[in-house]
C-alpha cells in the first residue's frame, strides 16, 4: 500500500514538473518564436503594401463575418457587462440567448432569415426567437395535424416548460415547435430523423451532383408549405393557430394578443403607415 | 390575395404585435420613451441583415439604457427621421445633431459639435490642414469607432469601499430634492465624471482595435502596436488587473484639462507627448510628482522586436535565454529523476 502511495505521489510530482516546463516553455523560448514570427507577419504586411493599397483591404467574408463580432467586457465598477460588440452598433446589448441547436433550418438559413418584405422582416426575425420555423412554414394535413404545440430548449433542444411567465416577452431561451400523428403516435415535427436528413445532406453536399442536390433538398423541404401561416392565423379570437393558453401564456396575455377592440382604434390611427407587407416578394419590389 | 385583405391582416398583426408587448411595458415606465418606442424595440429578436450583409440589431435594453447618459434624451433626439410607427428604415444617427437637453450653462441647445471641431484638428482628423483626405482616411475614426452607449460609472463615498450607487449619499439627498428621478441621474452624472468614464483597459480596448491591427499600423507607418506594448509595461499589466489609478492611454496623450478629442501627433510641438513635453506627463501630481523629466525617456512602447526596438530586444532576448537555458534544464533532471524513482530497476539494454 505504503508503495502504492509513493507511485501516486510520483505521478503528481511529475505531472507538476512537466505542467511548470510547459508554463516556462511558454514564457521563455515560445515567446522568443513568438516575437519571430510576429516580425516576419509584419514584414509580409510591408511587402505587400503597395498592392494592399490598390485592392480591397480584405475579402468580404473576413471583414463581414469574421470581423464583425466580437465579445466584450465593460467594467462598471458596481458590475461586469459582459456582450457581443456588433461592430457599428451604438446601443449596448446586454442580452445573451446562445444558439439554437435544435433546429435543422437556421443551419442553411441562418438566425435572421426573413428579409423579403421589407416593412415585416425585422418582425418576423423577432418572432422566429421564440417561435419554430415549422411553427408557421409547415402546414399539418388532417391527417397528420394534432394541434399540439411545446416549448423546445434552445440549447439542449429537448421539450421544457413553458417560459413565458418567467421571462420577459420575446426574449425565452426557447422555442415553440409543433407536433404531429406518425405511425399511432405524436413525435414533433423536428424530428430526429429530418435533422440527421439534412445534416447529412450539409455534410456530403459538396460531393453530390447537381442533380442529387436537387433531389435532396426537395426532399429537406417537403413538408414545408408554400403558404406559410399568416399573422392573423395567431392573432386572432376565434381559432387561434397556437393554443396560447395550452403553451402558458397567462390569460391577460392571451387577450393582449388575440384582443379585436383595438383593431378599430388602429384604422382610426391616420398617420400608420401602410407598407407592402403581404404582396410576394417580385410584385412588392415592382411597385 | 387582395391588397385589401392584405392591408386588413397587416392592420391585425402590427395592432396585435404591440398589444403582445404593450403590458410589460407598462411595468417598467421608461421617462425618456416618449414615443413608446420600445412597444417593439424591447425584443431581443428585432432585427435583421442590411443589403451589404451587416446584422442590424434593434433591440434596445432598457434597463442598461436607463444606466446611461442619454437616458434623459427620447429616441426621436437622435432618430430625427422617425416621425411615424410604424416607421421606415431609420437613417444613420448623427452624433452632432441638437438634442432636446438644454446646456445649463449657456441656455442653448445641447449637440457634440465641439468635438468635431476638436476632432478635425487632432491627430484622428480625415482631413489635414489644408483640407485634403488624409492618405486612407477611411482608417480614421467616427464616433462610433470609439463609442458605445456611454454608461454611467458612479461612485460611492460612503466608506469607500465599492464603486458605485451609495445609498448613504442619496439619502443625503433627499434632505433637500425631492424627486428621486433627478437625484439618481445627477448622482450617477456627476460621480461617473469625477473619476474615468471608462475603466482603463476598457480605454486600451478600444484604442487597440486600431492601433493593434497589424495592417492598420504598417499602411499608416506607426512605430508600435500601441496597446500591445502597452501592455508589457507595469502599467498596462496593473491595467489588465482592473487598476482604475494607473494611466491608460489618454492619460498621456492628451493635455491635461483639454478634451480627449484634442489628441495631438507627437510630432505637434503642442502636443503632450511631444520631445519637450513629454516629461511634464510623467511628472504631474497625480501620478509621479517628484520624478526627472527624463523618467519619460524609456521607451514607453518598446516592444519585443528586433526592428523596432533592438537595444530592448537583446537585453530581453539574453534573460529569457538565460531563465529558460537554467530552469528548463532543472526541471528536466528534477523529470529523470522522478522517472528514476519510478523505475528503480529499469535498463534500456541488458546489463552488463
Amino acid at each position: 500500500m505504503k508503495n502504492f502511495f509513493f507511485k501516486i505521489y510520483m505521478l503528481v510530482f511529475m505531472a507538476l514538473v512537466v505542467f511548470f516546463m510547459v508554463i516556462i516553455w511558454k514564457v521563455t523560448f515560445a515567446h522568443i518564436l513568438h516575437e519571430y514570427h510576429e516580425r516576419h507577419k509584419t514584414q509580409e504586411i510591408t511587402k505587400f503594401k503597395e498592392q494592399r493599397e490598390q485592392k480591397p483591404d480584405k475579402t468580404k467574408f473576413e471583414k463581414v463575418i469574421l470581423e464583425s463580432e466580437e465579445r466584450v467586457k465593460n467594467y462598471l465598477g458596481y458590475r461586469i457587462l459582459e456582450e457581443v460588440r456588433i461592430k457599428g452598433h451604438f446601443h449596448h446589448i446586454g442580452f445573451d440567448i446562445g444558439p439554437d441547436n435544435r433546429s435543422y433550418c437556421i443551419k442553411c438559413h441562418g438566425d435572421m432569415p426573413h428579409d423579403a418584405v421589407k416593412e415585416l422582416r425585422a418582425f418576423l426575425n423577432m418572432h422566429a426567437f421564440f417561435v419554430g420555423c415549422e411553427t408557421c412554414h409547415v402546414k399539418l394535413g388532417d391527417s397528420n395535424k394534432t394541434g399540439v404545440f411545446k416549448w423546445y430548449d434552445r440549447t439542449t433542444g429537448e421539450i421544457v416548460a413553458s417560459p413565458v411567465k418567467r421571462g420577459s416577452p420575446g426574449s425565452f431561451k426557447a422555442k415553440i415547435i409543433p407536433f404531429e400523428k406518425s405511425g399511432g403516435a405524436i413525435q414533433r415535427v423536428d424530428s430526429e430523423e429530418r435533422i440527421n436528413f439534412s445534416l447529412e445532406y450539409k455534410q456530403n453536399e459538396k460531393t453530390l451532383s447537381e442533380g442529387q442536390k436537387s433531389r435532396a433538398k426537395k426532399l429537406i423541404h417537403q413538408i414545408v408549405s408554400k403558404q406559410p401561416y399568416i399573422c392573423e392565423d395567431c392573432h386572432q379570437k376565434e381559432r387561434p393557430l397556437l393554443p396560447l393558453e395550452n403553451i402558458g401564456y397567462p390569460r391577460e396575455r392571451i387577450d393582449s394578443i388575440t384582443s379585436t377592440e383595438v383593431v378599430g382604434m388602429i384604422k382610426n390611427y391616420t398617420k400608420f403607415y401602410m407598407p407592402k407587407m403581404l404582396l410576394p416578394g417580385d410584385e412588392a419590389k415592382k411597385q | 390575395m387582395n391588397l385589401t385583405r392584405a392591408k386588413k391582416i397587416c392592420f391585425i398583426f402590427s395592432l396585435s404585435f404591440l398589444i403582445l408587448i404593450s403590458d410589460s411595458v407598462q411595468k417598467t415606465s421608461f421617462a425618456a420613451d416618449i414615443g413608446n418606442c420600445l412597444l417593439c424595440h424591447k425584443y431581443p429578436g428585432l432585427s435583421r441583415v442590411d443589403e451589404e450583409g451587416r446584422m442590424r440589431l434593434f433591440f434596445i435594453n432598457e434597463s442598461i439604457y436607463n444606466n446611461g447618459v442619454h437616458a434623459k434624451v427620447k429616441c426621436e433626439g437622435c432618430h430625427t427621421d422617425i416621425t411615424e410607427i410604424p416607421h421606415k428604415a431609420a437613417k444613420k444617427v448623427d452624433c452632432l445633431v441638437e438634442c432636446h437637453i438644454i446646456e445649463p450653462t449657456t441656455e442653448t441647445k445641447f449637440s457634440h459639435k465641439d468635438v468635431a471641431t476638436f476632432i478635425k484638428t487632432s491627430v484622428h482628423g480625415k482631413v489635414d490642414k489644408i483640407g485634403n483626405d488624409k492618405k486612407f482616411s477611411e482608417d480614421y475614426p467616427s464616433c462610433k469607432d470609439c463609442h458605445d452607449e456611454p454608461l454611467y460609472r458612479p461612485l460611492s463615498f460612503f466608506k469607500k469601499v465599492r464603486p458605485g450607487i451609495s445609498e448613504a449619499s442619496l439619502g443625503r439627498c433627499r434632505v433637500c430634492h425631492k424627486k428621486d428621478d433627478f437625484i439618481y441621474q445627477f448622482y450617477n452624472h456627476v460621480t461617473t465624471r469625477l473619476h474615468k468614464s471608462r475603466n482603463p483597459l476598457n480605454i486600451a480596448e478600444m484604442c487597440g482595435r486600431c492601433h493593434d491591427d497589424s495592417s492598420l499600423v504598417t499602411r499608416h507607418g506607426l512605430s508600435t502596436k500601441a496597446v500591445f506594448s502597452y501592455g508589457e509595461t507595469f502599467h498596462g499589466k496593473a491595467a489588465t488587473f482592473l487598476d482604475e489609478r494607473v494611466p491608460d492611454c489618454l492619460d498621456c496623450h492628451v493635455n491635461k484639462g483639454e478634451s480627449v478629442h484634442q489628441m495631438l501627433s507627437h510630432k505637434d510641438p503642442l502636443s503632450s507627448i511631444h520631445e519637450t513635453n513629454k516629461g511634464k506627463v510623467c511628472a504631474t501630481i497625480d501620478c509621479h510628482p517628484s520624478a526627472s523629466p527624463k523618467l519619460a525617456n524609456y521607451g514607453v512602447h518598446s516592444e519585443f522586436n528586433l526592428t523596432q526596438s533592438p537595444a530592448q530586444y537583446f537585453f530581453t532576448f539574453f534573460f529569457i535565454v538565460l531563465t529558460g537555458g537554467t530552469l528548463l534544464p532543472l526541471m528536466g533532471i528534477i523529470f529523470l529523476d522522478l522517472v528514476r524513482r519510478f523505475f528503480p530497476h529499469a535498463t534500456i539494454g541488458r546489463r552488463k
